[in-house]
Protein backbone atom coordinates (compact mmCIF):
# COMPACT_ATOMS: atom_id res chain seq x y z
CA UNK A 1 0.00 0.00 0.00
CA UNK A 2 0.90 3.71 -0.62
CA UNK A 3 0.99 6.35 1.26
CA UNK A 4 0.84 9.83 -0.08
CA UNK A 5 4.11 11.53 0.24
CA UNK A 6 4.37 14.83 2.18
CA UNK A 7 1.56 13.56 5.02
CA UNK A 8 2.63 13.81 8.40
CA UNK A 9 2.32 10.76 10.42
CA UNK A 10 -1.26 10.44 12.20
CA UNK A 11 -0.69 10.49 16.16
CA UNK A 12 -0.23 7.16 17.63
CA UNK A 13 -3.41 5.47 20.03
CA UNK A 14 -2.74 4.18 23.24
CA UNK A 15 -5.86 2.32 25.02
CA UNK A 16 -8.76 4.68 26.86
CA UNK A 17 -8.05 2.30 30.09
CA UNK A 18 -10.52 1.01 32.96
CA UNK A 19 -11.55 4.42 33.85
CA UNK A 20 -12.70 5.62 30.40
CA UNK A 21 -15.91 6.72 32.39
CA UNK A 22 -14.83 9.76 33.89
CA UNK A 23 -14.17 11.70 30.03
CA UNK A 24 -15.95 9.83 28.19
CA UNK A 25 -19.64 9.28 30.29
CA UNK A 26 -19.05 10.20 33.90
CA UNK A 27 -22.76 11.02 34.60
CA UNK A 28 -22.67 7.05 34.91
CA UNK A 29 -20.54 6.85 37.90
CA UNK A 30 -22.00 9.85 39.34
CA UNK A 31 -19.44 12.70 38.22
CA UNK A 32 -22.57 14.78 38.02
CA UNK A 33 -22.82 18.73 37.42
CA UNK A 34 -19.71 19.21 35.26
CA UNK A 35 -21.59 18.12 31.98
CA UNK A 36 -25.07 18.33 31.54
CA UNK A 37 -25.74 14.71 29.47
CA UNK A 38 -23.12 12.30 28.82
CA UNK A 39 -22.21 12.54 24.60
CA UNK A 40 -24.33 9.98 22.83
CA UNK A 41 -26.90 9.40 25.24
CA UNK A 42 -29.41 9.43 23.14
CA UNK A 43 -28.47 8.91 19.12
CA UNK A 44 -31.39 11.02 17.61
CA UNK A 45 -32.84 13.23 19.70
CA UNK A 46 -35.89 14.17 17.64
CA UNK A 47 -37.34 11.03 16.36
CA UNK A 48 -40.28 9.02 17.21
CA UNK A 49 -38.66 6.75 20.37
CA UNK A 50 -41.80 4.48 18.79
CA UNK A 51 -40.37 4.04 15.82
CA UNK A 52 -36.75 2.35 17.80
CA UNK A 53 -35.31 -0.59 17.68
CA UNK A 54 -33.55 -2.43 20.05
CA UNK A 55 -29.69 -3.72 19.56
CA UNK A 56 -28.26 -5.64 22.61
CA UNK A 57 -25.23 -8.03 23.21
CA UNK A 58 -21.83 -8.59 25.05
CA UNK A 59 -18.42 -7.91 23.84
CA UNK A 60 -16.47 -11.78 24.81
CA UNK A 61 -12.27 -11.27 25.55
CA UNK A 62 -10.47 -14.16 24.44
CA UNK A 63 -11.74 -16.28 27.52
CA UNK A 64 -15.09 -16.21 27.11
CA UNK A 65 -16.02 -13.62 29.76
CA UNK A 66 -18.09 -10.85 28.48
CA UNK A 67 -16.73 -7.47 29.94
CA UNK A 68 -17.96 -4.34 31.56
CA UNK A 69 -15.11 -1.66 31.66
CA UNK A 70 -16.04 -1.56 27.33
CA UNK A 71 -16.82 1.42 25.89
CA UNK A 72 -18.80 0.87 22.52
CA UNK A 73 -19.36 3.72 20.20
CA UNK A 74 -21.84 3.67 16.90
CA UNK A 75 -22.15 5.66 14.50
CA UNK A 76 -25.32 5.54 11.96
CA UNK A 77 -27.22 7.06 9.19
CA UNK A 78 -30.89 7.97 9.17
CA UNK A 79 -33.63 6.00 8.31
CA UNK A 80 -33.29 7.40 4.72
CA UNK A 81 -29.72 6.44 4.36
CA UNK A 82 -28.76 9.96 4.81
CA UNK A 83 -25.97 10.96 7.39
CA UNK A 84 -26.53 14.08 9.38
CA UNK A 85 -23.74 15.27 11.78
CA UNK A 86 -25.61 16.47 14.91
CA UNK A 87 -27.73 13.23 15.09
CA UNK A 88 -26.40 8.95 14.18
CA UNK A 89 -23.95 8.83 17.21
CA UNK A 90 -23.97 7.23 20.31
CA UNK A 91 -21.49 6.17 23.22
CA UNK A 92 -22.91 3.23 26.11
CA UNK A 93 -21.26 0.66 28.46
CA UNK A 94 -22.44 -2.69 28.80
CA UNK A 95 -24.38 -2.95 32.10
CA UNK A 96 -22.30 -4.11 35.14
CA UNK A 97 -24.34 -6.73 36.37
CA UNK A 98 -25.74 -8.74 32.93
CA UNK A 99 -22.68 -7.65 31.17
CA UNK A 100 -24.84 -6.49 28.52
CA UNK A 101 -25.15 -3.43 26.21
CA UNK A 102 -28.56 -1.80 24.88
CA UNK A 103 -28.79 0.35 22.09
CA UNK A 104 -32.55 1.99 21.06
CA UNK A 105 -32.10 3.58 17.86
CA UNK A 106 -33.87 3.94 14.30
CA UNK A 107 -33.24 1.33 11.88
CA UNK A 108 -31.20 2.99 9.44
CA UNK A 109 -31.57 3.55 5.99
CA UNK A 110 -29.04 1.92 2.53
CA UNK A 111 -26.21 4.31 2.51
CA UNK A 112 -25.31 5.29 -1.54
CA UNK A 113 -21.82 4.96 -1.67
CA UNK A 114 -20.29 7.14 -3.82
CA UNK A 115 -19.76 5.10 -6.68
CA UNK A 116 -23.72 5.34 -6.62
CA UNK A 117 -24.11 1.27 -5.62
CA UNK A 118 -26.11 1.00 -2.41
CA UNK A 119 -24.49 -0.63 1.04
CA UNK A 120 -26.77 -2.08 3.21
CA UNK A 121 -28.44 -0.59 6.35
CA UNK A 122 -25.73 -1.06 9.24
CA UNK A 123 -24.32 0.74 12.09
CA UNK A 124 -20.66 1.17 12.56
CA UNK A 125 -19.24 0.37 16.04
CA UNK A 126 -15.95 1.29 17.51
CA UNK A 127 -14.88 -0.36 20.60
CA UNK A 128 -13.02 0.75 22.89
CA UNK A 129 -11.22 -0.46 26.59
CA UNK A 130 -8.35 -1.68 28.92
CA UNK A 131 -6.01 -3.89 26.85
CA UNK A 132 -7.03 -2.72 23.82
CA UNK A 133 -4.20 -0.91 22.24
CA UNK A 134 -5.94 1.13 19.23
CA UNK A 135 -10.44 1.31 19.14
CA UNK A 136 -11.17 -1.47 17.77
CA UNK A 137 -13.33 -1.02 14.42
CA UNK A 138 -16.44 -3.19 13.20
CA UNK A 139 -20.01 -2.88 11.35
CA UNK A 140 -23.21 -4.53 12.38
CA UNK A 141 -25.98 -5.79 9.50
CA UNK A 142 -29.12 -6.65 9.91
CA UNK A 143 -30.60 -10.25 9.55
CA UNK A 144 -33.69 -10.49 7.11
CA UNK A 145 -32.30 -7.48 5.06
CA UNK A 146 -31.44 -8.34 1.93
CA UNK A 147 -27.40 -8.32 2.11
CA UNK A 148 -26.34 -10.01 -1.19
CA UNK A 149 -25.40 -6.30 -3.22
CA UNK A 150 -23.49 -5.16 -0.04
CA UNK A 151 -20.13 -4.00 -1.39
CA UNK A 152 -18.28 -4.87 1.78
CA UNK A 153 -19.97 -8.54 2.28
CA UNK A 154 -19.16 -9.46 -1.07
CA UNK A 155 -15.78 -8.16 -0.93
CA UNK A 156 -15.28 -10.35 2.26
CA UNK A 157 -17.26 -13.18 0.66
CA UNK A 158 -14.91 -13.03 -2.21
CA UNK A 159 -12.22 -14.20 -0.26
CA UNK A 160 -13.53 -16.97 1.42
CA UNK A 161 -14.43 -15.43 4.50
CA UNK A 162 -17.35 -16.17 6.89
CA UNK A 163 -19.70 -12.42 7.27
CA UNK A 164 -21.94 -13.99 10.28
CA UNK A 165 -20.02 -11.85 12.83
CA UNK A 166 -20.77 -8.94 11.31
CA UNK A 167 -24.57 -10.25 11.20
CA UNK A 168 -27.22 -9.04 13.76
CA UNK A 169 -29.72 -11.47 14.81
CA UNK A 170 -33.48 -10.81 14.59
CA UNK A 171 -35.22 -11.53 17.59
CA UNK A 172 -38.55 -9.87 15.85
CA UNK A 173 -38.81 -6.84 13.69
CA UNK A 174 -37.83 -4.51 16.53
CA UNK A 175 -34.57 -6.48 18.66
CA UNK A 176 -31.41 -7.52 17.47
CA UNK A 177 -28.86 -9.42 18.96
CA UNK A 178 -25.04 -8.44 18.12
CA UNK A 179 -22.22 -10.03 20.28
CA UNK A 180 -18.64 -9.35 19.73
CA UNK A 181 -15.65 -11.76 20.15
CA UNK A 182 -12.61 -10.21 20.59
CA UNK A 183 -10.55 -13.33 20.33
CA UNK A 184 -11.95 -16.92 19.23
CA UNK A 185 -13.31 -18.86 16.94
CA UNK A 186 -16.10 -17.02 16.70
CA UNK A 187 -13.70 -13.80 16.43
CA UNK A 188 -15.18 -10.88 15.12
CA UNK A 189 -14.39 -9.26 11.65
CA UNK A 190 -12.42 -6.24 12.77
CA UNK A 191 -11.93 -3.52 9.72
CA UNK A 192 -9.53 -0.99 8.65
CA UNK A 193 -11.51 1.86 8.02
CA UNK B 1 -19.06 13.30 -8.31
CA UNK B 2 -16.83 13.97 -5.45
CA UNK B 3 -14.74 10.70 -3.68
CA UNK B 4 -13.30 11.50 -0.30
CA UNK B 5 -11.23 8.36 1.11
CA UNK B 6 -9.17 8.48 4.21
CA UNK B 7 -5.33 8.28 4.36
CA UNK B 8 -4.73 4.63 4.61
CA UNK B 9 -3.32 3.98 8.12
CA UNK B 10 0.22 3.30 8.77
CA UNK B 11 0.21 0.51 11.08
CA UNK B 12 3.87 0.90 11.68
CA UNK B 13 3.46 3.83 13.76
CA UNK B 14 0.42 2.60 15.58
CA UNK B 15 0.75 0.64 18.98
CA UNK B 16 0.52 -3.33 18.21
CA UNK B 17 -2.92 -5.11 19.48
CA UNK B 18 -1.39 -7.59 20.75
CA UNK B 19 1.09 -6.90 23.20
CA UNK B 20 1.92 -9.18 26.32
CA UNK B 21 4.15 -7.08 28.25
CA UNK B 22 1.06 -5.09 28.64
CA UNK B 23 -0.99 -8.03 29.93
CA UNK B 24 -4.79 -6.70 29.59
CA UNK B 25 -3.61 -6.98 26.19
CA UNK B 26 -3.23 -10.90 26.07
CA UNK B 27 -7.54 -11.85 25.92
CA UNK B 28 -8.45 -8.75 23.85
CA UNK B 29 -6.29 -8.50 20.88
CA UNK B 30 -7.87 -9.85 17.81
CA UNK B 31 -5.68 -12.36 15.97
CA UNK B 32 -7.00 -12.37 12.36
CA UNK B 33 -5.61 -9.29 10.09
CA UNK B 34 -8.14 -6.47 10.04
CA UNK B 35 -10.16 -6.01 6.92
CA UNK B 36 -9.14 -3.38 4.28
CA UNK B 37 -11.57 -1.79 1.97
CA UNK B 38 -12.23 1.63 0.25
CA UNK B 39 -13.82 4.93 2.92
CA UNK B 40 -17.62 4.92 2.51
CA UNK B 41 -19.99 7.49 3.60
CA UNK B 42 -20.25 5.65 6.62
CA UNK B 43 -16.30 6.05 7.56
CA UNK B 44 -15.82 9.86 5.76
CA UNK B 45 -18.97 11.15 7.98
CA UNK B 46 -18.98 11.41 11.42
CA UNK B 47 -20.87 12.76 14.76
CA UNK B 48 -20.29 17.26 14.95
CA UNK B 49 -20.59 18.66 17.89
CA UNK B 50 -22.13 21.98 18.52
CA UNK B 51 -19.72 24.70 21.02
CA UNK B 52 -23.22 24.84 22.77
CA UNK B 53 -22.22 21.83 24.63
CA UNK B 54 -19.54 22.91 26.19
CA UNK B 55 -19.93 24.76 29.37
CA UNK B 56 -17.58 27.71 31.16
CA UNK B 57 -15.51 25.55 32.71
CA UNK B 58 -15.45 22.35 30.80
CA UNK B 59 -12.00 22.89 30.03
CA UNK B 60 -10.70 24.10 33.54
CA UNK B 61 -10.49 21.01 35.65
CA UNK B 62 -9.74 23.09 38.42
CA UNK B 63 -12.61 24.46 38.57
CA UNK B 64 -15.01 22.78 37.12
CA UNK B 65 -15.38 20.34 39.86
CA UNK B 66 -14.36 22.65 43.30
CA UNK B 67 -16.45 22.68 45.91
CA UNK B 68 -16.91 25.81 47.12
CA UNK B 69 -14.39 27.35 45.05
CA UNK B 70 -11.51 25.02 46.88
CA UNK B 71 -8.46 24.35 44.79
CA UNK B 72 -7.92 20.85 44.31
CA UNK B 73 -4.59 19.68 45.55
CA UNK B 74 -1.01 19.81 43.24
CA UNK B 75 0.39 22.46 40.78
CA UNK B 76 -2.22 23.72 38.22
CA UNK B 77 -0.98 23.82 34.75
CA UNK B 78 -1.76 24.37 31.10
CA UNK B 79 -1.79 21.47 28.48
CA UNK B 80 -2.36 23.59 24.74
CA UNK B 81 -1.68 22.59 21.50
CA UNK B 82 -3.05 22.30 17.72
CA UNK B 83 -5.18 19.63 16.19
CA UNK B 84 -4.33 19.16 12.50
CA UNK B 85 -4.50 16.73 9.47
CA UNK B 86 -1.67 14.77 7.93
CA UNK B 87 -1.89 17.50 5.80
CA UNK B 88 -0.74 19.88 8.49
CA UNK B 89 -4.33 21.70 8.15
CA UNK B 90 -5.54 22.83 11.23
CA UNK B 91 -8.95 21.14 12.35
CA UNK B 92 -11.80 23.54 13.84
CA UNK B 93 -14.50 22.41 15.68
CA UNK B 94 -13.01 18.66 16.87
CA UNK B 95 -14.28 18.13 20.43
CA UNK B 96 -11.50 17.15 22.65
CA UNK B 97 -12.21 15.13 25.92
CA UNK B 98 -9.86 14.69 28.61
CA UNK B 99 -9.32 12.28 31.59
CA UNK B 100 -6.79 11.54 34.11
CA UNK B 101 -5.59 11.01 37.65
CA UNK B 102 -5.07 13.56 40.38
CA UNK B 103 -1.52 15.00 41.72
CA UNK B 104 -1.79 12.25 44.38
CA UNK B 105 -2.03 9.27 40.84
CA UNK B 106 -5.64 8.59 42.16
CA UNK B 107 -8.76 8.25 39.70
CA UNK B 108 -11.78 9.41 40.45
CA UNK B 109 -13.22 6.03 40.08
CA UNK B 110 -14.55 3.23 42.59
CA UNK B 111 -12.64 0.63 40.60
CA UNK B 112 -8.98 2.27 40.77
CA UNK B 113 -7.60 0.45 43.64
CA UNK B 114 -4.93 2.64 44.20
CA UNK B 115 -4.38 3.80 47.95
CA UNK B 116 -3.87 7.40 47.57
CA UNK B 117 -6.92 9.97 48.27
CA UNK B 118 -9.52 11.03 46.57
CA UNK B 119 -9.44 14.72 45.86
CA UNK B 120 -12.61 15.91 46.67
CA UNK B 121 -12.29 19.35 44.35
CA UNK B 122 -10.86 17.73 41.54
CA UNK B 123 -13.20 14.63 39.51
CA UNK B 124 -10.30 14.71 36.16
CA UNK B 125 -12.77 15.53 33.17
CA UNK B 126 -12.59 18.08 30.63
CA UNK B 127 -13.56 18.83 27.30
CA UNK B 128 -13.25 21.79 24.59
CA UNK B 129 -13.82 22.42 20.62
CA UNK B 130 -10.97 23.39 18.91
CA UNK B 131 -10.75 26.81 17.54
CA UNK B 132 -11.04 28.07 13.94
CA UNK B 133 -6.92 27.55 13.82
CA UNK B 134 -7.44 24.06 15.37
CA UNK B 135 -6.27 24.77 18.58
CA UNK B 136 -7.36 23.77 22.00
CA UNK B 137 -6.52 24.79 25.72
CA UNK B 138 -6.98 22.98 29.57
CA UNK B 139 -6.23 24.09 32.52
CA UNK B 140 -5.69 21.19 35.16
CA UNK B 141 -3.45 19.65 37.96
CA UNK B 142 -0.53 17.75 36.64
CA UNK B 143 -1.44 13.76 37.65
CA UNK B 144 0.33 12.10 39.42
CA UNK B 145 2.19 8.77 38.37
CA UNK B 146 0.43 5.30 39.82
CA UNK B 147 1.40 2.10 40.53
CA UNK B 148 -0.51 -0.86 38.98
CA UNK B 149 -1.08 -4.60 38.51
CA UNK B 150 0.27 -5.85 35.30
CA UNK B 151 3.68 -7.74 35.67
CA UNK B 152 3.70 -7.31 39.08
CA UNK B 153 3.71 -3.74 40.13
CA UNK B 154 4.53 -1.16 37.83
CA UNK B 155 4.08 2.30 37.37
CA UNK B 156 2.16 4.16 34.94
CA UNK B 157 4.16 7.44 33.71
CA UNK B 158 2.40 10.55 34.25
CA UNK B 159 0.00 10.92 31.25
CA UNK B 160 -3.36 12.42 30.57
CA UNK B 161 -5.83 10.32 28.50
CA UNK B 162 -7.14 12.13 24.85
CA UNK B 163 -10.14 11.03 23.16
CA UNK B 164 -10.92 13.45 19.55
CA UNK B 165 -13.74 13.40 16.82
CA UNK B 166 -12.36 15.64 14.01
CA UNK B 167 -15.12 15.80 10.88
CA UNK B 168 -15.16 11.85 10.41
CA UNK B 169 -16.10 8.70 12.39
CA UNK B 170 -12.41 7.22 10.38
CA UNK B 171 -10.42 9.75 12.39
CA UNK B 172 -11.69 8.93 15.61
CA UNK B 173 -8.69 9.09 17.95
CA UNK B 174 -8.05 7.66 21.76
CA UNK B 175 -4.79 8.72 22.87
CA UNK B 176 -2.28 9.22 26.40
CA UNK B 177 0.15 12.62 26.53
CA UNK B 178 2.77 11.88 28.74
CA UNK B 179 5.40 14.90 30.37
CA UNK B 180 8.59 15.66 28.66
CA UNK B 181 11.49 14.76 31.43
CA UNK B 182 9.29 11.87 32.87
CA UNK B 183 11.46 9.20 33.08
CA UNK B 184 8.56 5.90 33.60
CA UNK B 185 7.83 7.14 29.64
CA UNK B 186 10.64 4.45 28.66
CA UNK B 187 9.27 1.38 31.14
CA UNK B 188 5.61 1.80 30.05
CA UNK B 189 4.53 -1.03 28.34
CA UNK B 190 1.49 0.69 26.66
CA UNK B 191 4.10 3.45 25.26
CA UNK B 192 6.73 0.55 23.98
CA UNK B 193 3.27 -1.45 22.41
CA UNK B 194 4.85 1.41 19.57
CA UNK B 195 7.51 -0.43 17.61
CA UNK B 196 8.41 3.34 16.73
CA UNK B 197 10.81 5.66 18.20
CA UNK B 198 9.58 8.40 16.44
CA UNK B 199 5.71 7.94 16.58
CA UNK B 200 6.19 6.89 20.89
CA UNK B 201 7.71 10.54 20.83
CA UNK B 202 5.02 11.96 19.40
CA UNK B 203 3.08 11.21 22.47
CA UNK B 204 5.07 13.67 25.10
CA UNK B 205 4.19 17.14 25.75
CA UNK B 206 7.02 19.57 25.73
CA UNK B 207 7.49 21.39 28.34
CA UNK B 208 6.30 25.32 26.66
CA UNK B 209 8.64 27.67 28.81
CA UNK B 210 7.28 30.99 26.72
CA UNK B 211 3.98 30.45 28.36
CA UNK B 212 5.05 28.46 31.34
CA UNK B 213 7.04 32.18 32.00
CA UNK B 214 4.30 34.82 31.21
CA UNK B 215 1.03 32.59 32.37
CA UNK B 216 2.94 31.95 35.50
CA UNK B 217 1.27 28.16 35.54
CA UNK B 218 3.80 25.02 33.85
CA UNK B 219 2.83 25.31 30.14
CA UNK B 220 2.94 22.03 28.25
CA UNK B 221 2.32 21.90 24.78
CA UNK B 222 0.80 18.66 22.57
CA UNK B 223 0.40 18.26 19.12
CA UNK B 224 -2.30 16.11 17.24
CA UNK B 225 -2.29 14.60 13.78
CA UNK B 226 -5.84 13.18 12.61
CA UNK B 227 -5.96 11.40 9.44
CA UNK B 228 -5.98 13.46 6.40
CA UNK B 229 -8.23 12.38 3.72
CA UNK B 230 -8.38 12.25 -0.19
CA UNK B 231 -11.09 14.27 -1.96
CA UNK B 232 -10.93 13.07 -5.97
CA UNK B 233 -13.68 14.35 -8.89
CA UNK B 234 -14.65 12.34 -11.69
CA UNK B 235 -17.63 12.66 -14.20
CA UNK B 236 -20.66 10.91 -13.43
CA UNK B 237 -21.37 7.35 -15.19
CA UNK B 238 -24.30 6.04 -15.54
CA UNK B 239 -23.44 2.57 -15.76
CA UNK B 240 -24.34 -0.04 -13.27
CA UNK B 241 -27.07 2.60 -11.63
Amino acid sequence: MNYPKNTTDETPFQTAGPFLHIGCLPNTININGIYQNDLGEKPFINKDTNDFISISGSVFDGSGQALDDVMLETWQSDENGVYTPDNGFARFVPNSISKKYKLSTIKPGSVQNFDGSLQSPHISFSISSRGINMNLNTRMYFEGDNLFKDPLLSMIKKSNNDVSSLIASKIDDTSFIFNIFLQGDKETIFLDV
Amino acid sequence: MAVKSLIKRNYDKQPQLNYPDYKSSILRAPKKDKVFFPSSPSEVSGPIFNKNIIRKFDNDLTLNFSQNNASPIGHKIIVHGTIRDQFLKPIEGALIEIWQANAGGKYFHNKDQNIAAIDPNFAGCGRCITENNGTYEFITIQPGPYPYPNRGVEWRPMHIHFSIFGKSFGQRLITQMYFEGDPLIDFCPMVNSIPDKKAKKSLIGSLDRTQSNTKQLLAYKFDIILRGSNQTFFENRTEGL
